[in-house]
């Protein structure tokens, strides 16, 4: 039997016996270093990212797009999703045009943006917005009209007027549910950052992971990939304890 | 009904038993007539199956809710909430949420929430279907005693005829629905203050309770018959 309290020990020793074959198949010369580096190669290349000091310039650009799109999206998605909620004109009107864009893969507007707001951070945060905006749209959209209505009832039976309603029963639902929707568009925030700068850019771990591209450099990219997935995975943490405080009653 | 009255309607499901109360207070519109009430609606409680409580907000937050939409000061509120947990049982509960009680505090809670704004009435729909036998003979006792002693008159709908019995002064029967009206009424002479599971023993219980009975089962056959 596993003792499920060992299995991040088991998961470890895993992943260093892996890591540990791939660098001695590297050494042993059966790999080719243009396409699969040891991983002591890509550990340099991260570190040197750090030494010189040259990465900060970038994750400070894909840092800002991604959180400056993250935010705007939340915000919009929140207003947009209890406009067409509460009033259903608003929906009428927005629900075909978010259902397209939920539809399509929306970096595909990528280039449109790089048009409209140049090569800029402007055009990444736009990026990352529409990804995330859309998706807390439909969360807080059909969060609200699943609402259950034994609450409503109840706040209204105590005598609860309309803004109660939104304060007592509506504003923590939609809380809950952006909430427990925070990972995704973390996830989608960064997505819409990179795939921003792989389109056209001067700084960021995208414009860089496309520079390592363009110069075979796959020490470069692999620390690249390394990096994006710690920094995605530590704002993960965060926001879980989030969600687990705020949800607590959950 | 009277001050102080308790009333229970009982019928077959369909009879309409709980949009009447829905009337009442407003959550539905009366399809015919009008329900004539002389309290606002601040004095009248609501008490369903479901204890509907707000998952989000702890259990003195929830009492406390009832209170500040009332117009009670913040501060207050919470006191006052304290008091009703304090009185219903559950001292010492205030801070968990929902989730973290049993379906019987939880009913407790919503008891609390009903009762610490001080109703003339309250209505009640199947308040204890959810519960199981031991909880919900002692909160039905500790309502009686709690209604009782503040004067409160009661409306509940319920498909339990002994419970309709213990707990009333007057019982109605409704006919099965559509256009359900009521069909009969009994007078149950069980002295106040009442002991529910005692009141079972007055002489006057078994006669009503096989009246009560074979009228509603007339009632549903009825129903068969027109189908």
């Amino acid at each position: 039997m596993l003792d499920p309290r060992y299995a991040w020990l088991r998961r470890l020793i895993a992943l260093a016996v892996v890591l540990g074959i791939w660098e001695a198949v590297g050494r042993a010369g059966f790999l080719n270093p243009l396409f699969a580096p040891s991983p002591s190669r890509i550990w340099a290349a991260l570190v040197e990212l750090f030494a010189d000091g040259r990465i900060w310039p970038h994750l400070e650009a894909t840092f800002s797009a991604a959180l400056g799109g993250l935010a705007l999206g939340i915000v919009v998605g929140v207003l947009l999703g209890v406009a067409a909620a509460l009033m259903p004109l608003v929906a009428e009107l927005l629900e075909p045009v978010m259902s397209v864009l939920n539809a399509i893969p929306r970096v595909i507007l990528a280039p449109l943006f790089v048009i409209w707001l140049g090569i800029g951070i402007a055009s990444k945060i736009a990026l990352s917005f529409i990804l995330v905006a859309v998706l807390i749209f439909f969360t807080v959209f059909t969060g609200i009209r699943q609402v259950d209505r034994k609450l409503v009832e109840r706040v209204v039976s105590l005598g609860g007027n309309r803004l109660a309603l939104v304060r007592h029963v509506y504003l923590p639902s939609v809380t809950a549910w952006v909430l427990g929707n925070l990972k995704v568009a973390v996830g989608f925030a960064f997505t819409g950052a990179c795939v921003g700068e792989f389109v056209a850019a001067t700084h960021g771990l995208g414009y860089l992971l496309s520079f390592a591209q363009s110069t075979y450099n796959s020490a470069l990219m692999f620390a690249l990939i390394l990096l994006i997935l710690v920094v995605v995975m530590l704002i993960f943490v965060i926001a879980g304890r989030l969600e687990r405080h705020l949800l607590r009653w959950n | 009904m009277g001050e102080g009255s308790f009333v229970s309607l009982v019928g077959p499901s369909g009879s309409g038993k709980s949009s009447l109360l829905r009337a009442v207070i407003g959550l539905q519109q009366p399809l015919s007539g009008t329900v004539e009430t002389v309290l606002g609606p601040s004095e009248i409680g609501l008490l369903f199956q479901d204890d509907a409580l707000l998952p989000w907000k702890t259990a003195r937050n929830n009492v406390a809710l009832g209170l500040t939409l009332n117009g009670m000061e913040r501060g207050k509120t919470l006191v006052e909430a304290d008091t009703w947990l304090e009185r219903l049982g559950l001292a010492g509960f205030g801070d968990r949420f929902p989730r973290q009680l049993s379906g019987g505090q939880r009913k407790r809670v919503a008891l609390a929430q009903v009762l610490a704004r001080r109703p003339k009435l309250i209505l009640m729909d199947e308040p204890f279907a959810s519960l199981d036998a031991i909880v919900r003979a002692r909160v039905v006792r500790d309502v009686v005693a709690l209604v009782e002693g503040g004067g409160i008159s009661v409306l509940l709908v319920t498909h339990d005829l002994e419970e309709a019995l213990t707990l009333s002064d007057d019982v109605y029967l409704l006919s099965q629905g559509p256009r359900a009206r009521i069909t009969k009424h009994y007078h149950v002479p069980i002295p106040r203050p009442r002991d529910p599971v005692h009141s079972r023993a007055h002489p006057d219980f078994a006669a009503l309770y096989q009246r009560l009975w074979a009228d509603l089962s007339d009632a549903v056959d009825h129903r068969v018959e027109a189908a």
